[in-house]
């Protein structure tokens, strides 16, 4: 079962079938859905970076208009670490008076100590975040250096550069807030909800644990959502709160968070600051990559940026050293953000390349092309069609592509150069990512007599046209029209599928549909070539027909279909088991090397127009070259991508989480200070996808977002000159910038 | 938000015997873009809201030869989009086209406008009490103030006029007309714009009983402009708004009776009375320009991050001043 040879629709451009539901509103989002005697819920949060409840009275709050239940998280004499950590919810008959019953409610606190900003917790002892006496913020995160560093890696150096990158803290900003609505049955036994996540079966068991019942006790319906980015995973706090008050006020209630709290607790990128040197030779082969990093993750434990990943997709760099710390800080925990650690660690590498090209005089396209990483041996022996086979071959060309597309050669100058308070500048970097898919992700389709095409998941569409990719397969396969197949996905009653993290949504399901697909015509093909006295083999699928060879007769499908009486036909694929995969060879090249693969490499080139005066930059131009294995609709990867420079520029030119020092709160958890670009903000966004189908399907969910900050960071030094260091790229560090070729300000 | 009584009177006479002699328990609405907001955020929580929106007399605009009247009414896309006010003031009219994005001024009028409430973080956040609550701090003294005030002017609240409206209206000599239970009477610009210090105060001089009716322009074939120093194009509060307006000053002309005006960055509107006097009977060039940008910043006090607005201030009034002098917008280059 490889991919056809032939692709009739695999990698053209299919317009997503639900685009017109989306842009009418037709298609319902968990935040749309409103069931009859539904409640609203709010959940009172911690006003105190760092506190300690002292009493909590909610008598009159329980007597407000409206109030239906209660349900408390905390209890006097807890620790809460973060300006928004969640006390209770309150369920009422309107969201007015479920805001209002909360503002009855009496907390007196005991402020603590906090830290928010990571320069402050740097310089502190002891812990604002808990864990005991012995417990810091800053905690080292672990250290490597390759052997010898000292005496060797600097040695042949023909230039060093030293200086300080970073990037702020970001939020996720879903558009669609988290949250849910829920619904137990009469009996109180069963619950459905309709949530905004990223995983349909994992929230459906992660509340089923939680209230420890059987699994299939619980549905998770989502249809359409409305963006996570990696923040969305589970029911989250909020979900189990919404569902606790649902049971008690047995009444459906729906909690989605507002924007405040979205910004406030729904999720967000750890910062990433760094001291880097480095260094090449008169070749201009980088020799020695150094930093002394840290990052914030918030008030969690869990890991910061993925600082092994430095020095970024330049792997080959002999000499390296690295040292890191986790700066934990009372704020909310970091959660996985589209290329989790990647973006960060992409700015810290690829403008300190740019910093020595400067030195050395190259331009940054040599620079780059000195340094790619190699093609790696073992990978072209034993695993020819992955990344680390490839990626030489890969960056060069689309280094190659984007330069033409970009217009390099003829625009790019030295640093700074240009007259007038107007500069323009280009600027390149480079990305590398996963993106592989596994099961399980069984998939259902049903051929009905009629000549209707049905095919079913529970997997989630985020955005991505999902159902479009499935709908696309299918109908290669059975020699039909995309619009000719009904796909439902997002509900947990279909069976597991993945969750939709790391970009394995695609390439999890792609194969899993072929394989159903095939399975589908043929026992379609089984369940009427003896009606048609003919053997299975004397059929074959064409475009709208089935054909039979023997008789050289082009039967149209609905006429083929009729056959089959009054029985459709059924059949399911699905991935092999890990097991499987492990123990066989054959079976594991064929799913994780041809049906599907990992490992992408892309390449942007961003053009950027500096008011040297102002310090405002606009982005203009930006040019994307992505690999991505096998274009299933090449519309929906490039849309894809566009989406990642979107966010891409917003992260190097507009947001921020901005916390207040002595409050300890976010002072900026909207829309109006955290900036987003608007439309008219946005540069014109070319993007190019390298298809390579015999390679499989990769997943490019997050990789074009990771390498576009940097792009526009080396941007604006080449308009300028001047490094910029710090993200977001405002004005007032842009002007510092400028004032301060030395440095800059944070 | 917490539960209000709604009131749509027909007449502003009505409107003007809904409200009480204090700010807080009514309030009126224009738009809403800022008041529903407050609400939201349970930063004003009025028990009653008096609507402008069925007042038919407060929509109108009429252009007589030695003024013109705005209807406070009138929305912000509607101003920006008025044939005579464009030609006249393009001024106000390209500032009320900046403020935002369509769907804001498509609703904000521009009574609201001249009245909103200043955009502070701190005063804005429900658990900020601030010194315009009930407490006696401004935390963006010693906060995150890169937005904030760089002429205090004395002021203790550090927050900035919000009205980019209001800059251009000073510069350009208007009134305010104003109507309370005793009638109507005028108030020059210059004085409609107050700072807020206290609990119970507004950004403008008004009673909690008035109701701004109309703005009125004299036609004085003043030459005006108006330049933002903007990061977003889309829904975005400018950094920097400068205003100018004078005689002549066009084609290499002498520029006299100058007024400047700087929005965002002081809690009222600054006039920038030595960049005035810099330019004054001067032909405006580039480097005269640029010389009254420096004079603007003349007696500023920034706080701890937000030094960076001197230079903005310097490039907005230059560029604000070779705007109305008809010179090619270098910056568009
Ligand atoms: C992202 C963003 C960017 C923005 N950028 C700008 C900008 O660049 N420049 C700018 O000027 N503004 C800007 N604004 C603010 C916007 O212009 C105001 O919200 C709007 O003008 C308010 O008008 P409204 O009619 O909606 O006021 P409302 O919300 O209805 O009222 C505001 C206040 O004025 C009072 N009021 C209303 N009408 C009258 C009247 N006739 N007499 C007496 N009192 C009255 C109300 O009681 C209330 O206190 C921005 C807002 C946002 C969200």
């Amino acid at each position: 079962m490889p991919w056809p040879q032939q692709r009739r629709l695999l990698g053209t451009k299919v317009q997503r079938l639900d685009g017109a539901d989306k842009s009418t509103g037709r298609a319902k989002y968990s935040y749309d859905i409103n069931r009859p005697r539904q409640c609203h819920a709010r959940i009172l949060r911690c006003p105190h970076a760092h506190a300690r409840i002292k009493s909590i009275d909610t008598t009159v709050a329980e007597r407000t208009p409206g109030f239906k239940s209660i349900h408390m998280v905390a209890k006097p004499g807890d620790e809460l670490y973060f300006a928004g950590a969640e006390l209770l919810g309150i369920a009422a008959d309107t969201e007015e008076h479920a805001e209002d019953a909360l503002r009855a409610i009496r907390v007196e606190y005991e402020p603590l100590p906090h830290h928010v900003k990571e320069a402050e917790a740097l310089r502190s002892k002891g812990s604002t975040v808990g864990g005991g006496a012995e417990a810091a913020n800053v905690t080292p995160a672990g250290d490597y250096s390759t052997d010898n560093f000292e005496q060797n890696a600097y040695r042949d150096a023909a230039a060093v550069h030293e200086a300080e990158y970073g990037v702020a803290i970001i939020s996720h900003q879903c558009l669609e807030t988290h949250g849910l609505v829920a619904q137990w049955d009469e009996k109180q036994e069963n619950l459905t909800v309709w949530a905004s996540t990223q995983a349909v079966p994992n929230t459906a068991q992660q509340l089923a644990q939680y209230f420890k019942i059987p699994a299939t006790r619980v549905k998770c319906i989502t249809h359409y959502m409305g963006g996570g980015f990696g923040s969305k995973f589970g029911p989250d706090i909020q979900g189990q709160i919404a569902a606790e008050l649902a049971k008690k006020a047995a009444q459906p209630v729906k909690l989605m968070l507002d924007r405040a709290e979205e910004v406030t607790v729904g999720g967000m990128r750890p910062s990433a600051y760094g001291k880097v040197k480095i260094a090449a030779n008169k070749e201009g082969l980088i020799q020695a990559f150094e930093v002394d990093c840290y990052g914030s993750p918030g008030v969690g434990r869990g890991a910061t940026v993925n600082f092994n990943l430095l020095p970024y997709v330049y792997v080959n760099v002999p000499h390296i050293k690295r040292k890191h710390q986790a700066v934990r800080l009372n704020l909310q925990t970091a959660r996985a953000m589209r290329a989790p650690g990647h973006p960060q660690n992409c700015l810290l590498t690829e403008q300190a390349i740019d910093d020595l090209a400067a030195k050395l005089n190259v331009n940054p396209i040599q620079m780059r092309l000195r340094n790619l990483p190699p093609n790696d041996q073992d990978a072209i022996k034993n695993a020819p069609t992955t990344y680390l086979a490839l990626r030489h071959t890969i960056y060069t060309q689309q280094i190659d592509l984007v330069r033409k597309m970009s217009d390099w050669d003829r625009k790019w100058h030295p640093p700074g150069q240009g007259n007038g308070p107007i500069k323009t500048g280009l600027g390149i970097a480079l990305h590398t990512w996963g993106g592989s898919g596994r099961g399980p992700n069984p998939t259902k389709i049903t051929i009905g007599a009629d000549g209707s095409v049905l095919c079913q998941s529970s997997t989630q569409d985020l955005g991505t046209a999902q159902r479009t990719v499935a709908a696309i397969i299918v109908a290669e396969i059975l020699g039909l029209d995309p619009k000719d197949i009904m796909v439902e996905v997002g509900e947990s009653q279909h069976g597991p599928s993945t969750p939709s993290g790391g970009s394995t949504t695609c390439p999890g399901t792609s194969p899993a549909i072929l394989k159903a697909a095939e399975n589908a015509r043929d026992a379609f093909f089984a369940a009427i070539a003896p009606r048609m006295n003919v053997e299975v083999a004397d059929l074959e699928i064409a475009p709208g027909h089935v054909v039979n060879k023997k008789a050289n007769q082009r039967i149209p499908w609905r006429q083929a279909c009729a056959r089959l009486g009054m029985n459709p036909v059924q059949a399911t694929g699905d991935w092999p088991t890990n097991a499987q995969l492990q123990q066989n060879k054959e079976l594991r090249d064929l799913w994780t090397t041809r049906l599907s693969n990992q490992g992408v490499g892309g390449v942007q080139i961003a053009e950027v127009r500096v008011d040297t005066e102002t310090g405002v930059v606009r982005c203009t131009n930006v040019w994307a070259v992505q690999d991505v294995g096998l274009v299933v609709n090449k519309l929906g990867c490039e849309s894809q991508a566009a989406g990642g420079v979107v966010m891409g520029v917003n992260y190097a030119l507009y947001e921020e989480c901005i916390y207040d020092k002595n409050s300890g709160r976010l002072v900026n958890p909207d829309m109006e200070f955290y900036k987003l670009a608007g439309i008219r903000d946005m540069p014109q966004i070319h993007v190019h996808m390298m298809d390579m189908p015999e390679r499989g399907v990769i997943g490019i969910g997050e990789p074009p977002t990771i390498s576009t900050a940097a792009a526009v960071g080396n941007a604006i030094f080449n308009a300028i000159g001047v490094r910029v260091p710090f993200a977001p790229f405002t004005p007032e560090r842009v002007l510092a910038a400028l004032a301060r070729p030395q440095g800059g300000a944070r | 938000m917490k539960n209000f009584s709604y009131y749509r009177p027909a007449t502003v006479e009505q409107a003007v015997s809904l409200l009480e002699n204090r700010f807080g328990n009514t309030e009126l609405l224009g738009g809403g873009t800022d008041l529903h907001d407050l609400q939201k955020e349970y930063v004003s929580q009025p028990a009653r809201v008096v609507s402008l929106g069925g007042i038919a007399q407060l929509q109108t605009v009429q252009v007589a030869e030695k003024s013109v009247t705005i209807g406070a009414g009138r929305t912000l896309a509607s101003i920006s989009e008025h044939p005579q006010l464009r030609q006249l003031f393009p001024a106000l009219a390209t500032a009320a086209g900046e403020i935002a994005g369509p769907q804001l001024r498509n609703m904000a009028t521009l009574g609201g406008n001249l009245c909103q409430r200043n955009r502070c973080w701190y005063f804005r956040d429900e658990h900020s009490n601030c010194l315009l609550k009930s407490g006696s701090t401004c935390f963006a003294l010693d906060g995150e103030n890169k937005y904030h005030s760089v002429f205090t002017q004395g002021s203790r609240c550090v927050a900035v006029t919000p009205s980019t409206i209001g800059p251009v209206l000073i510069a350009l000599g208007a009134s305010v007309e104003v109507q309370n239970a005793a009638g109507k009477r005028l108030v020059e610009i210059g004085r409609f714009f107050k700072a807020p210090n206290a609990n119970g105060e507004r950004e403008h001089a008004l009673a909690s009983n008035d109701v701004v009716v109309a703005v009125q322009i004299p036609v004085q074939g003043l030459t005006n402009a108006h330049y933002e120093v903007r990061q977003k194009l889309s829904s975005d509060w400018p950094i920097v708004q400068a205003a100018v307006s004078f005689q002549g000053g066009r084609n290499g002309e002498k520029a006299t009776d100058v007024k400047i005006v700087l929005g965002q960055v002081a809690p009222v509107p600054h006039v920038a009375q030595a960049a005035m006097r810099a330019i004054e009977n001067q032909s405006i060039t580039e480097q005269t320009a640029a010389a009254a940008g420096q004079a603007a910043t003349q007696g500023a006090k920034p706080l701890s991050q937000n030094a960076y607005k001197l230079k903005l201030i310097e490039v907005a009034v230059k560029r604000a001043l070779l705007l109305a002098s008809g010179a090619r917008p270098y910056w568009l280059a």
